[in-house]
Parts: C-alpha cells; structure tokens; sequence
C-alpha cells in the first residue's frame, strides 16, 4: 500500500524538490513575471501606447525614460514589455505546436514500430537534415510573414528531437508488465498508448517543453533580426537590429535593454528546465 | 671588444633606420598627390571601364573629345581633343568634330623609334569601334546600343567570326579627313555628347592595341596629362607627369561659388599642375582614415564609423580636425531619394490623395534621422547642380503639415483614412531602410491612414516593383550623366517599369513635353522646358520627394583646387599640392 502512494506521489515528489531549489524557484518567479508582463500587454493594459513619442530621439536613460528612448523618441521601458509579449506568445505556442506534433509521432512511431516507424523515422531524419535556418526561411516564404506565420515555422521546424525521445521512450515502455496488464483486462492500442504509457514519459515532454520555449524565444530574435520576423511590433530582435545604427553614437541602451530581457528569461528557462529533469526524470531520482 | 663594436654598429643601424622609417620626408622639389582608392583597378582599358576607380584611373593617361567643364556648375561640357563643340545638323543626326592638331601619343616602343605620333580624326573611329567590336565584350556597349547608323549591324556581322574588320566604313563614324569626325546617329539624341566625355569613349592607339595584345589591359598609350609606365596588379599604382603632353591651360572662368573659395588662383598656369601621382588601394576604411590623419592621403570620403568623430551635426569639421589644417567639403549628390506609388493601384491616380500623403512625411525628421541632416529636402525630381533645377522654388505639399494633409485627405474622399485600404510599404530589411517604413507609418497614423511596412531581400523587392506588385516603396536615383533626362524619364509614360519609370506614372502633359524637351539641343529654351517639367512633377505629386543626398569630403590643406565631383575623372591634372604648407603641416600631425 505504502508503494502504490508513493509512486502516486511522483508529481508531488517533483513539487517539493523543484521547490526545494532555490534556483529554480527563482526561475519560477521570473518566468511568471513575465507571463503576467504578457497577459497584461496582451490585454492592452500596460504598453499599449508604445507607439507614442515620449521624448526626444536617443534620449539617454533618465527618471523619465528609465531606459531611454529610441530613434523616433518611443520609450524602450514599453518596447522591451511589447517585446515580451511578442516573445513569450511565440515562446508558448511555438513549443505547443512543436510539442504537439513530436509527442504524437514520436508515440506512434515507438508503439507501432514497423511500417508506421521506419516512415516516421524517415520523414524526422530527412527533415532534420536540411539546416533549421533555411526551413525557417522557406516556411515563413511560404506562409508570408508575420506573427502566425513564426508560431507555425518555428513549431513545425523544432519537433524532431522531442519526436526521437518520446518514441524511445515508448518503445522501452510498451513491453512493460503495466501496459501488458492493460492488454490483459482487454485495453485497446489507444487507450494503452495515450492512458497508460503517455503518462509515464510525460516528464520527458515537461522537460522538452521548458527548453523548446526558450528555444523559440531565442529564435525569434534571429528571424526578427534578419527581417523576417515581427513585423510592425516592436521585438527583441527589430530592437537589437536597430542599435546597429546606434551603438556608432553611444546609444547603448536598447541593444542593453532588449538583450538583458531575453538573456533573463532563457537562463531562467534553461535552470528550470535542468530542475525539472533532476524532479521528473526516474533514473536521476535520489542523486 | 670586437663583439661590443659590431653590436654597437648594428644597435647604430638599427636606431638608424627606425628613425628614418619615422621622419615625416616631404621631397621639397617633387609635388605628389597621396590617392586612395577603395577597391583594385582590373586594368587600364577604356574599353572596360565600367566602374567610378577604373574611370578615374584611365582618364590620368587617357582622353576623350569633350570633358566638363572643371569650374562650372551646372556641369558644362567643353572642348578637350575635339578643337570646339561639334557642328550639329538640323536635324539633330549629324555631329562633325574638328580634333586638335597637334596632340600627341605617350612615346612608346610601340611606335617607331619610340617616339608617340599625332592624334588623329582615326583614332576615335578606331576606339569607337573598338567599343562595339563584339570579340571585345566591351562593358560600355550599352552606352551606344542602337545609337550610331551602321554601328549595330558592323557589331552583329562580326559576332560569329574570328576577328571583327576595323577597315570596314560604318555610315554613322567616320574621318571625314585627318582632323575631321563625324557621327551620323539613328535616332535624336542630344545626351549623345555626355558619351563622348565618358573614359568608354576615350582614344587609343591602334599601334599599342596591336603591340601589346591582350597585354594592353596593362600598358596604357593615351594623350593624357600622366603616363604610366607599366601597370602592375599591385597595391599601388604610380603616374609620372607626361614630358610632351600640349599646351593646356588651368581655365581663367568659373562659376561664382569657385571663384569666391579661390579656385582660380592658378588660372593660366599649364597642365597638370603636379609631378607625380601615387594611388593606393585599400579596401578597409579604418586604414584609409588613419592615412588621411598621418598627411599620407591628400583627401577621403568620410568613413560612415568616423562621421561624428568628424563632423559636428549643424556647425561642420570638428575642432581637432579643423586645427590641423583639415578642410570639409560638403557637395550636392546627383541624386533623389523619394517614396513612389504604384499607380496600377487606381486609390493613387487621385493626385489629392498623393499631395497629402505627401503633407503627411515630416521630410526635416527624415533627414535628422537618417541622413546626419546632411541632405538637401527634394521639392521635385531634379537635383541642384543639373540644369533644371529650380534654386529657390519650395513644393507646396513637402511636409510636415498635417492640417492641409487631413483637409486634402478629405477632399480626396478620405475622410480620416476612412475607406482607404491598408497601405503596404516595401522595404529591404537593412536597419535603416527598416526604420524608414517605421517613420512612414507612423506618419500615416498621425492622418488616420492605416499602414504597414514589408520587409523584403533586395532581389525580392526589386521583383515586386518590376512586375508592379508593390503597393508603396522608397528608393533612390543617381545620375549617368548630368541632364535632367536622365531624371524626367523615370516618369515619362512608356518608360513603365519593368523599364525605368516603376511608378508607372501617365500624364499625356508631361510625356509630351518630355518627347519635345528630350530630343533638344541643351539651350535655355531646353532648360525652360526641363524647368517647366519639374514643376509640373511638383504639383503632381506622383512620388513623395525625399532628399537630395550629400557627399562629405575631407583634405588636407596643402591640396589646392579639389572639388568633390559625381563626375570627377580627369580632375588630377587641375590639382596643386603646396609644398611650404605640406612640409609645415605634416610636422605637426
């Protein structure tokens, strides 16, 4: 009895050792910062006149503008929010995106094996032979450009490496006695595979889903720097590409402003990503 | 002891040499000009000359029938081999050129006994040709394409055989006799004399061709005011004054500007003015600066990075520069930047809609912003220094001015942007381009115009505007040769893009004007009539103007009578160095 509670406990377990890391407490913190930061741009109710002249152009930081201002006299304080906005949305909905598709091929692919896997394993090995640069480049030429069109071009290009490890996963997985006593009281491959086994290599997903934003936010930067990214909304990567006119007359404060915010937020990411692998992952359980 | 003597000798030595590497030596009897060149020269044929450095390199030793005039503006061309300015027919077809006597080619071992002969009316024929000869592959045949009578199908003969033969008469470029040229051209086309001021142009001997073969491209034989001796793939090239070069003189008028700054004081002196010219190439802008600092290079084109260690925005060169002597020359661009719309959209054949879209751009800022508010506000196509231009005349709808912006909005039947589409603006992705759209939206905003800014790869960007796609986008024109044609047919109706007007801009009134202005004479008559069709673009609006660019130029003191030109080849042989002034400046620098 004792066994079954605690095995029961694994997501509990995890809690109170995530919590128990200061670090990633700390990530924790900040990355809900964040969050809130982009709901409420979301929601219009902070940064929504970043648009608006507020000083000068090139304003050095003052009481005014904390963190300056920039070419056109806009505050970077509200560009830097907006921005957050932008990256934690591409963040989130890329990682679904990617998720999505990884964990439902990667699982087909280990559970069926046969046909259905050497396809799979085809099609990833394939696609994650042609350079992520130029299938971002290709995907946003296809899909034009804009918000939606990033969500989707990074999400379709960063599933491969989630897809390999959940279909590992699954293979080791489907063998076992638990999913055999599912076949025995007459469970179907669909219930085994999305009940039983999904459950126990969500970890792996969890973990995956922490690094894949981060992943994504960092791309977004690029994309945004090389033009094909936001277009019209302030973002991290138009704010860095702007300070290549800048840095030439002093004007450090946006390439600051934008890269401190992202650097933040992905180091963030990163720890909490490496506290959940030491909570959730079984074999580095009591190290 | 011996040991301590030698290391005592070789530590003399040393010092020696590390101290005369040092010493600033100015030659007191040799005045050289220090050039600085920004990318290598492929070699010296007129034939090839297609870029600005090989340009400049040739026209040192090589010359053509006209040049520019060196002190007038706007740009004049007059004599230079050609004894006068051709007799033009009637008809405009027909131009007869009397060549100089008495010229002569560089001495060379190329001709008997080593000694250059007289230039002749043949020689042109021979280097015209040379031009079209389709085993050539010139770079500069585009400058006559379909231009001289005959000239076309002499090419098209020959392209299949093994040797073009120069023997053969073309109808349109002949000798007439031993100082007599003429031109028969197919068409009208008085900017005909522009090309004949171009290094494509520009003669050669038959006798160097034949003696040095391919070699040619390396031993340059021209009439020109240096010589080079051997041309070698190096860093630096070295030009000696030409011991028999004729009598020219520096000339004795100038415009007002020039004669105010002094430029005449070496008025009737003979040409070239100096002993030498020694050309580097360096293709980074951190060691040209650096040379320019130490007195190495007479004079250089600002370096972007360097600009506001240069230049205080508004007052001009920066005190430290200014105290050693260092002067700033700031020049007119032949150039326009604009934002153009496409009028395949029908919303744009409504010239209120474009006037105020046009009151809408705040061109000050756009100047502040992106050109150091080193441009000059463009009130129509043409730029100052080309005959056209109007000095003085201010275009009604050049912003900012958003109360008359909105009314004509209205008038226009867009009330406060409504039931305007959403305009999009084409852009490249480079920082500043970027930015420029930014600005454009933002000022459509402020008349409740919707827009949105695209960013595109250069080559994408240049496909939407050929094939008429792109909604709205700015860009910019520089001149191929100083008239005001080559500024009015970006808007001359069946230049329609994929040709050279993208806007695709139709106005029976100006396109009949421009047939009459573009096949004149340059005369005041042409002038008026250019005059007339710059104001007409104003009014109409069909871009939204930008600026005139601006060229910075800084030099050193000891350089007498540099100018900053778009069109600048041949200009060594004007220049001066004073020697006391450089052996007293470089002291200190």
């Amino acid at each position: 009895m004792g066994n079954i509670t605690k095995s029961k406990s694994l997501w509990s377990h995890a809690w109170s050792s995530l919590t128990a890391d200061r670090m990633a407490l700390i990530s924790m913190v900040i990355i809900g910062t964040y969050t809130l930061i982009a709901v409420l741009g979301g929601l219009d109710l902070i940064a929504s006149d970043w648009a608006k002249e507020v000083g000068p152009s090139y304003a050095a930081p003052s009481w005014d503008n904390l963190l300056g201002t920039d070419i056109f006299g806009r505050s970077v304080v509200a560009k830097v929010i907006k921005g957050t906005e932008i990256a934690m949305s591409i963040g989130l909905f890329t990682a679904i995106v990617s998720t999505v598709i990884g964990v439902f091929l990667g699982s087909i692919a280990g559970y069926y094996g046969g046909k259905v896997d050497e396809v799979i394993v085809w099609f990833y090995t394939t696609f994650a032979s042609i350079p992520g640069i130029m299938k971002l480049v290709a995907i946003s030429f296809i899909l034009g450009k804009g918000l939606f069109a990033i969500y989707l071009a990074l999400g379709l290009s960063n599933w491969v490496h989630l897809c390999r490890l959940v279909r590992g996963e699954v293979i080791r997985h489907k063998d076992r006695e638990y999913v055999q006593a599912a076949t025995a009281i007459g469970g179907g491959n669909f219930r085994k595979l999305f009940k039983h086994i999904l459950p126990n290599v969500f970890h792996i997903v969890i973990i995956q889903f922490s690094l894949q934003f981060q992943t994504a936010i960092k791309s977004e930067v690029i994309l945004s720097y090389l033009g094909l990214g936001a277009q019209s909304v302030p973002s991290w990567g138009t704010m860095i590409n702007d300070s290549k006119l800048e840095l030439a007359r002093d004007v450090w404060w946006q390439l600051s402003a934008a890269t401190a915010a992202m650097l933040i937020v992905v180091l963030a990411f990163n720890i909490l990503g490496d506290a959940l692998r030491d909570a959730l992952d079984p074999k580095l359980k009591g190290k | 002891m011996l040991k301590q003597i030698n290391t005592l000798l070789v530590t003399t030595i040393f010092l020696f040499f590390l101290l005369g590497g040092c010493a600033k030596k100015v030659d007191p009897n040799v005045k050289v000009l220090n050039f600085v060149i920004s990318s290598k020269v492929k070699g010296m044929d007129p034939v090839y000359a297609a870029d600005k450095y090989s340009n400049n390199e040739i026209a040192r030793v090589y010359e053509g029938l006209l040049e520019y005039h060196y002190l007038k503006r706007p740009y004049t061309l007059v004599p230079n081999l050609a004894a006068s300015m051709p007799k033009v027919s009637a008809d405009g077809l027909t131009y007869t050129f009397k060549i100089k006597q008495g010229v002569m080619f560089h001495d060379d071992i190329c001709f008997p006994r080593g000694k250059g002969r007289e230039l002749e009316a043949a020689d042109f024929v021979y280097s015209i040709k040379r031009l079209a000869d389709p085993k050539l592959q010139s770079l500069g045949w585009w400058l006559l394409d379909g231009k001289i009578k005959g000239l076309n199908s002499w090419r098209k003969k020959y392209s299949s055989a093994d040797a073009a033969d120069y023997s053969e008469v073309v109808e349109g470029l002949q000798a007439l006799d031993k100082y007599t040229l003429q031109f028969k051209l197919a068409r009208p086309f008085p900017q005909f004399l522009y090309s004949l001021a171009m290094p494509f142009t520009f003669a050669v001997a038959n006798e160097a061709v034949t003696k040095y073969g391919k070699e040619f491209l390396n031993h340059p034989v021209g009439t020109g005011p240096f010589i080079l001796p051997a041309f070698e793939q190096s860093n630096k090239i070295t030009y000696v004054k030409n011991p028999t070069f004729r009598e020219k003189l520096y000339p004795s008028e100038a415009s007002e500007e020039f004669k105010k700054l002094g430029y005449l004081a070496d008025a009737g002196k003979r040409l070239p003015l100096v002993d030498k010219i020694v050309v580097k190439t360096m293709v980074e802008s951190q060691p040209r600066w650096l040379n320019f600092l130490k007195g190495k290079l007479d004079y250089i084109s600002i370096p972007k990075d360097n600009f506001d260690t240069a230049v205080i925005p508004g007052k001009g060169i920066s005190d430290k520069l200014a105290k050693k002597g260092i002067i700033l020359l700031i020049t007119p661009s032949l150039d326009v930047t604009y934002t153009s719309f496409n009028f395949d959209h029908k919303l744009f054949q409504n010239k209120k809609l474009r006037q105020a879209l046009s009151l809408a751009i705040d061109i000050h800022k756009v100047n502040k912003l992106f050109y150091n508010d080193t441009g000059l506000p463009a009130n129509s196509v043409i730029p100052p220094g080309i005959a056209g231009h109007i000095k003085g005349f201010v275009n009604k709808y050049q912003g900012p001015d958003l109360e008359r912006s909105k009314k004509l909005l209205a008038e226009a039947g867009y009330k406060d942007g409504k039931g305007l589409p959403e305009l999009v603006y084409e852009t490249t992705a480079s920082t500043t381009a970027r930015l420029q759209g930014d600005l454009f939206v933002r000022r459509m905003a402020l008349i409740g115009v919707k827009a949105r800014i695209q960013q595109n790869t250069w080559p994408e960007m240049n496909k939407k505007i050929n094939n008429r796609t792109a909604m709205i986008w700015g860009i910019a024109w520089s001149a191929d040769y100083p008239d005001a044609e080559n500024f009015l047919q970006l808007l001359y109706g069946p230049n329609r893009a994929p040709g050279s007007n993208k806007a695709g801009y139709n106005n029976p009134a100006f396109n009949r004007m421009f047939e009459v202005a573009s096949r004149m004479q340059d005369s005041p008559e042409r002038t008026a009539f250019y005059e007339r069709l710059n104001l007409l673009v104003a009014e109409d609006s069909p871009w939204i103007f930008g600026v005139h660019r601006q060229s910075y130029v800084i030099k050193h003191g000891w350089l007498k009578n540099y100018i900053s030109s778009d069109f600048d080849s041949g200009q060594a042989q004007y220049l001066n160095i004073n020697l006391k002034e450089k052996i007293k400046k470089i002291e200190v620098l």
